[in-house]
């Protein structure tokens, strides 16, 4: 049989998502690979700019589908920084706590699909079973399981309800314990260990090259993590380690992961002790009124323009379960951002596939894209 | 060896029937009617429809079995709707499966797309033909019944390649080039394994190797032809390690990704046929088929139909050892797989023969007793 | 890394424990959900029924789900409408303009009372519409199921919303913390005719037009036909809904007040 190209995508169990992996291969070798993105493009930077800064945060949560906390952590740091307004010190406490749960739910969720490519059908379900803990604590102070709309310019939209600490600290306890069963399944499984050592290698300069951030740039043992370098909320009040390993193959990119879970867990204990004893709170006090429900410019255009705001612009990066996501607000006044721009961490990592594809199995290419995790609501956005 | 067979049953049963409806009938006819050429033909046509509806049956409540089992080891309950505790939902699958047109591509051979489908089911139900069931009830009693299961058990990739090579699809393509390299790989494992019972025992029908196997089962002093053995069956059954061909992950559905409904509804219930084979085969291989030890209590064996009873009952568990290995192990890549059948499996399938023929020297084991005369 | 097992540990050391760890933990959890699945049957057995809450145990039997975790789910809205004042809020903030102001018995033949009719085919579920409410009528249920066979089914007409209202289901209990928008209605006078459309249309009736002296005519100059009346809003009962601003067939009342 001579090479041929296959189409991975758009419809294949392997893509998670709407993108088509183009595939040259030679029996089961691959020679070349292809990433196509774009199917999913929904032009949310340009619906933004229609938008009320408040309304952008429901494009945020579609912008990644398991992460939308943190997507909308990011747009509200930079239009802040754009509208000049300081959140209080409890809102800084909610929204690390809220990146924290959306990282852990997002792991289990990594967790689960990626095993799912191995063939490993009960983690998954073990995976999708835990992170429903994950949903029921996001549900119980947010409203909703997946799209939260929680986060608003100058705060976030409630405080958590009585007793949520509680069922918030059982509920980690229970995951501690978990991530051990995941490792027995995995990391102690001999079939799963010969399948991932050595397994899509990107070492540390290719990349720096590719611009890879998140868990595979720590996984090639780059001490970078914005959490740390640049932190924002209260990321630089909490202790935590940053999870490092140097394999640069897939099976280092599961122990990151993994480890960030463990990490995730410990700062989301000191977050919640901090929580219980400094009540406050959650919106700024000094906030510009039209910034308060309801959010929808009242009224027709002209008379938006007749508010005067003073202009700036905003820029932040966030550290997203996936990787460093940017974004960049611009306030010419009135009540829609005039430009924004997002940075997606899993559009550079998918760009990089051909390095770390090239010269493996048509077999491996399930562990090793499971493995860059793959979101594709924020590669197209 | 005199026993009932299914046949024996058939033949007695039809007669009773054509000579009931010919004694009614002008004596012309009823000779006709009870000659033993009809006699012959309606047996073996009931001996067919009892086969084949016992044999979907089973399957059936295989699957059943499989969804419960693989739904407690991941934490949930398994089919639940479709009667009790979802014991019909099969049926109602089934019935969706029957319904539905059949689909073919536009580019895809007729003629193979077709063929291969139907002779991969009826090549994995012949076998049920073969297999003896009970002691009073095995279907046909032939002296080679062990080596003509597993010829048939072995015609599968053949069939497979044929449907994969005319879907005119990439992925069946290599779903079939996978099936084939891997079922050529395991076929020497599993016949060697196979040999090493056949060296105790001393006999190629299965109904014999039960028997030799009154003293005690054989996966204690065969283990590792047993380990083998198993292991060569994933493969040979395309199950979770070894589902390399359907691995849906990277191959969509290898092999019948181009089928739907009932087509597919043959590749799904050949698959589960060879699936209740390969378990039976082990049961019968190492596990004593119907017998039990003779220390167990008599009143489990001396009821009506122990036999049937208690075969289906190992049968079942072996087939719960194949859905916990599938419920635990991710599934290995085509090299590995093609590495560790070539390269492990068959030395250790030597190894067991070796073992097997010590056994067959020494003659007594101090625990176990002695090995009952060969051909005996 | 912290984790149990050292990622330069090879599998080939002893094959035997790396293939049995992976089945014992299946077992054990096998063993575990034999007697208590984490699953609930769903169409017969329901979350937001109390007496499953507690089944919903993962494992070890630690029940999750209690208390008023589900409470807070922001599902179909309820709409009270007798206490509802067509005030148009919730469409407006509506970011999926799924909500449309239809006409409802009730309202005068010159004051049409109208409430909002929700298209859940569109709805994103954001909650910004109750946030908006300033009577609180409108709010979100935990309401979750909407499935239907016909589009046109998905649309819930002001009376549905009610009945979901009248149904009692338990509210969305956390309620908005953000100031509401507290900006004044501005009138600029020379532009006003003081055609009353404002005074009018508001839904809280805050608005009256006061009478304001005519000009002397100058020599020269006309003066203006218009009538010689002014909106005053009533600020603590205006809700700010804008109703006033875009009836104004003069676009002369705008936003002021705030920074």
């Amino acid at each position: 049989m001579s090479d041929m190209w296959i189409n991975m995508g758009p419809q294949h169990p392997m893509t998670h998502g709407l993108w088509n992996l183009r595939v040259r291969i030679d029996g089961e070798l691959i020679l070349d690979v292809d990433p196509e993105v774009g199917y999913l493009h929904r032009g949310i930077e340009k619906i933004s700019e229609d938008r009320h800064y408040n309304e952008v945060i429901t494009l945020m949560d579609r912008c990644c589908y398991v992460a939308g906390l943190a997507w909308e952590h990011l747009y509200i740091l930079s239009a802040e920084q754009a509208l000049h307004i300081t959140p209080p010190e409890r809102s800084d406490y909610l929204r690390t706590m809220c990146d924290e749960f959306q990282r852990l739910a997002s792991h289990i969720m990594w967790y689960a699909a990626f095993v799912q490519d191995l063939g490993l059908m009960s983690p998954f379900l073990y995976g999708m079973r835990d992170r429903d803990l994950v949903l029921d604590l996001l549900q119980d102070y947010t409203g909703a399981r997946m799209t939260y709309e929680y986060m608003r310019v100058g705060g976030v939209r409630n405080d958590v309800p009585p007793g949520f600490t509680d069922r918030a600290r059982k509920v980690l306890d229970w995951l501690g314990d978990r991530l051990h069963e995941y490792d027995q399944l995995c990391l102690g499984s001999a079939i799963f260990r010969k399948r991932c050592d050595g397994l899509g290698v990107l070492k540390a300069n290719d990349c720096v090259a590719h611009g890879v951030t998140g868990p595979m740039l720590r996984a090639a043992g780059v001490k970078r993590d914005l959490r740390k370098d640049r932190p924002y909320a209260a990321y630089d009040r909490v202790e935590f380690d940053v999870a490092l390993a140097d394999g640069a193959d897939v099976t280092a990119r599961y122990l990151v992961r993994m480890e960030e879970m463990r990490q995730s867990i410990r700062i989301l204990r000191q977050v919640l002790d901090w929580l219980d004893h400094h009540p406050g709170p959650a919106v700024a006090e000094r906030l510009p009124r039209w910034l308060g429900a309801p959010y929808a410019p009242i009224g027709n255009e002209g008379y938006l323009l007749k508010r005067s705001y003073p202009k700036g612009v905003g820029f932040s990066s966030v550290e997203e379960p996936h990787g460093e996501a940017q974004a960049y607000v611009v306030n010419e006044g009135g009540e829609h951002p005039y430009r924004v721009k997002f940075r997606s961490p899993v559009f550079a990592n998918v760009s990089a596939a051909r390095q770390y594809l090239i010269g493996y199995h048509v077999a491996d290419i399930p562990p090793i894209m499971g493995s860059v995790d793959i979101c594709v609501g924020e590669v197209d956005r | 060896m005199t026993t009932t067979t299914l046949y024996s049953v058939s033949y007695d049963l039809s007669r009773a029937l054509l000579g009931a409806v010919g004694s009614v009938l002008p004596p012309g006819a009823r000779d006709a009617l009870t000659s033993s050429n009809a006699v012959t033909a309606l047996a073996v046509l009931v001996f067919c429809v009892i086969l084949l509806a016992a044999s979907m049956l089973n399957t059936i409540v295989l699957i059943w079995w499989e969804r419960k089992l693989l739904g407690r080891f991941m934490d949930r309950r398994g089919a639940m709707h479709v009667g009790y505790a979802g014991l019909l939902q099969n049926f109602a699958d089934g019935l969706k499966l029957f319904r539905k047109t059949t689909v073919s591509p536009r580019e895809a051979d007729g003629l193979g797309f077709y063929f291969g489908p139907t002779a991969y089911m009826v090549s994995s139900l012949v076998i049920f033909g073969i297999l003896p069931i009970s002691s009073g009830w095995n279907a046909g009693a032939l002296p080679l019944s062990l080596l003509l299961a597993l010829t048939i058990f072995s015609f599968a990739p053949l069939f497979i390649f044929v449907s994969a090579w005319s879907s005119n699809n990439k992925y069946s393509l290599m779903g079939g080039l996978r099936s084939a390299a891997q079922m050529i790989a395991y076929e020497v494992p599993l016949l060697l394994a196979v040999v090493a019972v056949v060296i105790v025992s001393g006999s190629f029908d299965l109904t014999t190797i039960v028997y030799d196997q009154r003293n005690y089962w054989f996966w204690g002093p065969l283990f590792l032809a047993l380990v083998v053995f198993v292991a060569a069956m994933l493969a040979e059954m395309e199950r979770i390690p070894f589902d390399l061909p359907e691995a849906e992950a990277e191959l969509v559905e290898g092999w019948n990704t181009e089928y739907g409904g009932m087509l597919f509804a043959f590749f799904m219930l050949a698959d589960y046929l060879r699936a209740l084979v390969g378990s039976i085969l082990v049961v019968l291989l190492f596990l004593g088929g119907w017998t039990l030890p003779s220390w167990v209590p008599a009143g489990l064996t001396s009821f009506p139909l122990a036999g049937i009873v208690w075969f289906m009952v190992k049968t079942y568990a072996v087939f719960g050892l194949f859905v916990w290995i599938r419920a635990s192990l991710p599934r290995v890549r085509t090299d590995q797989l093609l590495r560790v059948g070539w390269n492990r499996m068959i030395p250790l399938a030597l190894l067991s023969v070796f073992l097997a023929a010590a056994l067959v020297t020494v003659r007594c084991v101090p625990v176990l007793g002695c090995v009952p005369s060969v051909g005996a | 890394m912290a984790s149990e097992f050292n990622a330069t540990e090879k599998p080939d050391e002893n094959p035997v424990l790396w293939v049995a760890r992976p089945m014992a933990t299946a077992a054990r959890q096998f063993a575990k959900s034999l007697f208590r699945p984490s699953t609930i049957i769903y169409p017969y057995e329901r979350l937001e029924d109390p007496r499953f809450r507690t089944k919903v145990g993962v494992g070890s039997g630690m029940p999750i789900g209690v208390g008023p975790v589900w409470d807070n789910y922001r599902g179909v809205h309820a709409l009270n409408i007798a206490t509802c004042i067509s005030c148009n809020l919730c469409a407006f903030s509506c970011p999926d303009l799924c909500i449309q102001m239809v006409t409802v018995p009730g309202g005068d033949p010159k004051h049409p009372k109208k409430c909002p009719e929700i298209d859940y085919g569109k709805c994103s579920y954001c909650g910004f519409c109750s946030d908006a409410c300033p009577e609180g009528c409108l709010t979100m249920t935990t309401r979750y199921e909407l499935s239907t066979t016909k589009r046109s089914e998905m649309v819930y007409s002001p009376a549905k919303l009610n009945e979901v209202f009248r149904t009692k289901l338990p509210m969305n209990p956390i309620r908005i913390e953000l100031p509401k928008n507290e900006d004044s209605i501005l009138l600029d006078p020379p532009l006003c005719i003081g055609c009353n459309a404002c005074a009018r249309d508001c839904p809280t009736q805050c608005i009256t037009m006061l009478d304001i002296p005519k000009p002397e005519a100058k020599p020269g100059e006309k003066v203006a036909k218009r009538i010689w009346k002014e909106p005053v809003v009533n600020d603590s009962d205006c809700v700010r809904c804008g109703t006033c601003i875009s009836v104004c067939p003069k676009e002369c009342l705008f936003w002021g007040g705030s920074k």
